[in-house]
């Protein structure tokens, strides 16, 4: 009578991304005006501000331990009346959390009695979800009924998060009990492997598949080496690839993908292949694979940078695989993967929140000073 | 379709209540449905020959792919069963329970929808935020409070209503269950008629109730003759019919002490 058990999933001891958070860059992907955490002022207090950095307003309806045991609908309704006469926002969103959701909070009934005449994107979420693309998902069917997402573009999201968990259970931070932080190999020592790789004429494929923002940092890396070959007059191939097609996703992730592209052709830096959306990390893998195996087979190395574990190593294979990952959490499984040497941008994050255009990345800096070096 | 609940102090009779109204209207030809809110998931049982049914949060606590036949379980006359379960006294939180449950039924079963007559039977007092779920979530749209005449069981009464003041609810009616106490009727009718509405049903203390609940019956299935059975019949007459309710007044304490005094 009872039912069949699913495998139960290890469970995974090392922190990892919040569905809070996932649910406040999703309202910022979508361009909300200002969000109201409904919850204790310090809830997912780091990434509120860093949004805030990115021209998202982030408020809190400050819950205290009265507000636990008393519930919070009229501190809702006291933020949302205030942040309506202060910031005159084109919409708003109200994000739940952990403490909110537990003792039962209706964001509605807030949103009911307010009744404000923008649009209202309630998001009924806790960190309590084994994937944080949970909270993408919600906030995403949230945007849908409140008539500020197409029913076509929702679905596309859809398929690209389910991809995005599959790949982070493969060969993410999903994919072990526990898996140590760890900074990678030294940028000095990988900068001066890639020269050398350059100096011989070796050929190589330049990838970057970054997720949204982040591409702004990591696209500085694909350009470096582009640049560095170019300054040591090196004989080597490139064949650039890159997630920046202009026509996929959200407005704000397009305006990203042109932005970036923008300025590699600035720096100089052809792309060859267009592999898909900032949005469509998690699915380019097959595509990169194809256009290894029918056009570019035979190169020596390849230089990955972004989410690096979503491209499949079949056609990888025999290449010295270089990657940059901007999780100290991912470089075991992409050394387990088979890459040859992993790099971690620290802190890339927060640097490319609030910009436009490519920032300087550690080891970018780092491979165009030992290229002058060089040249000396 | 009607979607009621019914409130009323701790061991009160709710669930009795709810099980002979929800086999009556089963005889009447009514498709039902019964969603048990209390962890301790005592709702269906006598409408299941004394079984119980695996729970929707034993399922997921047991983290198992969880579909509808897997948790709806048809009783006396096709009557649909489902019991939310919840955790051991004094720990964890069952209030969030009935929220997960309701989100998670609402996702794999048409229970919810599919038929004339929905009954949340939600146990004793609304003690926190998730016990209303049903109600401020917009799935209850008739609401009831059983109470005897006694002290106690109408002071609880009368603050279930100031709930349904503030949850912007309101009340369908009020349903008398006998505790034998001295001018019952008078006192349950004059309660209801202050608070602005209507005394629908006395249903007397019968021995029979527990009789049956014991043999795992409720009294409609095993004593469909008795007297008592016949009360039932009424109610759930009333209940299916009725489309009047008030915003209810509740009463003060000197004025409940003053009526049952
Ligand atoms: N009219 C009645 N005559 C005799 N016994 C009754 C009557 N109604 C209920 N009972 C008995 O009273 C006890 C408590 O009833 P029940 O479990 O229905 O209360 P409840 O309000 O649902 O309680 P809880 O708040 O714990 O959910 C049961 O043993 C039941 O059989
Ligand atoms: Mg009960």
């Amino acid at each position: 009578m009872s039912p069949a058990p699913k495998p139960l999933e290890p469970l995974i001891m090392h922190p990892r991304p919040s569905s809070i958070v996932a649910a406040l860059y999703t309202l910022r992907d979508l361009d909300v005006d200002v969000v109201i955490l409904h919850g204790p002022a310090g809830c997912s207090f780091k990434h509120a501000r860093l949004l805030e950095e990115d021209g998202l307003r982030v408020v809190t309806t400050a819950l205290d331990e009265s507000g636990f045991v008393f519930g919070g609908h009229d501190e809702l309704v006291n933020i949302l009346n205030k942040v309506i006469e202060m910031f005159d926002p084109e919409s708003i969103g109200i994000v739940g959390t952990c403490a909110s959701m537990i003792i039962g909070e209706e964001l509605h009934e807030a949103v009911l009695e307010v009744n404000p005449d923008v649009p209202v994107i309630e998001v009924e979420v806790h960190a309590g979800y084994r994937e944080n693309t949970k909270g993408v998902i919600i906030a995403l069917e949230s945007a849908l009924a409140a008539g500020i997402l197409s029913e076509e573009e929702f679905e596309r999201q859809k398929v690209l998060l389910n991809e995005a968990t599959e790949v982070e259970k493969r060969h993410g931070a999903a994919s072990k009990e526990y898996l140590e932080p760890s900074r990678g190999d030294t940028k000095y020592t990988v900068a001066k492997r890639i020269i050398q790789l350059l100096k011989e004429g070796k050929k190589c494929i330049n990838i970057l598949n970054a997720k949204k923002e982040t591409g702004y940092m990591f696209a500085d890396i694909n350009a470096a080496v582009n640049q560095v070959a170019k300054d040591l007059g090196s004989d080597s191939v490139i064949v650039n690839m890159a997630n920046l097609d202009e026509n996929l996703g959200l407005d704000r992730v397009r305006a990203h993908a042109r932005n970036i592209a923008r300025d590699l052709k600035g720096m100089g830096v052809e792309v060859h292949e267009i592999i898909g959306g900032l949005d469509e990390y998690p699915v380019t893998g097959e595509t990169v694979s194809k256009l290894i195996a029918e056009k570019y087979p035979g190169f020596d190395f390849a230089v990955i940078t972004g989410v690096p574990h979503a491209i499949p190593m079949d056609n990888l294979e025999g290449m010295e695989v270089i990657s940059v990952t901007n999780g100290p959490r991912q470089v075991l499984p992409l050394k387990e993967m088979g890459h040859d040497h992993v790099m971690v941008e620290i802190d890339l994050h927060p640097k490319t929140l609030g910009v436009s255009n490519i920032v300087e990345s550690e080891f970018g800096a780092t491979l165009r000073e030992l290229a002058r070096e060089e040249m000396q | 379709m009607k979607q009621i609940a019914i409130y009323g102090k701790g061991g009160i009779g709710k669930s009795s209540t709810a099980s002979n109204v929800a086999a009556a209207c089963a005889d009447e030809g009514y498709s039902v449905t019964i969603i048990g809110c209390d962890p301790k998931s005592d709702s269906s049982i006598t409408l299941l020959g004394g079984h119980r049914i695996p729970t929707v949060m034993e399922l997921m606590q047991q983290r198992v792919e969880i579909t509808e036949k897997d948790v709806v379980f048809e009783g006396y006359k096709g009557i649909k069963c489902v019991e939310v379960g919840g955790p051991e006294p004094g720990i964890g939180c069952a209030g969030r329970g009935i929220i997960v449950a309701i989100k998670m039924l609402q996702k794999i079963s048409t229970v919810m929808q599919d038929c004339d007559l929905i009954i949340y039977d939600v146990p004793g007092d609304i003690v926190c935020g998730g016990f209303a779920a049903p109600i401020r979530k917009g799935l209850v749209n008739d609401t009831y409070v059983l109470t005897s005449g006694e002290y106690m069981p109408l002071y609880a009464a009368n603050n279930i209503c100031k709930g349904f003041a503030r949850l912007g609810n309101q009340l369908n009616g009020v349903i008398c269950n006998s505790r034998n106490a001295e001018n019952e009727e008078a006192i349950v009718s004059a309660f209801a008629r202050e608070l602005g509405s209507e005394l629908l049903a006395f249903i007397p203390k019968d021995p029979l109730v527990q009789t049956c609940e014991r043999a795992g019956f409720s009294v409609i299935e095993k004593e469909p003759d008795s007297g008592i059975a016949k009360v039932y019949r009424k109610l759930a007459r009333t209940i299916i019919e009725r489309d009047s309710a008030c915003d209810p007044k509740p009463l003060t304490d000197a004025r409940l002490r003053e009526l049952t005094g």
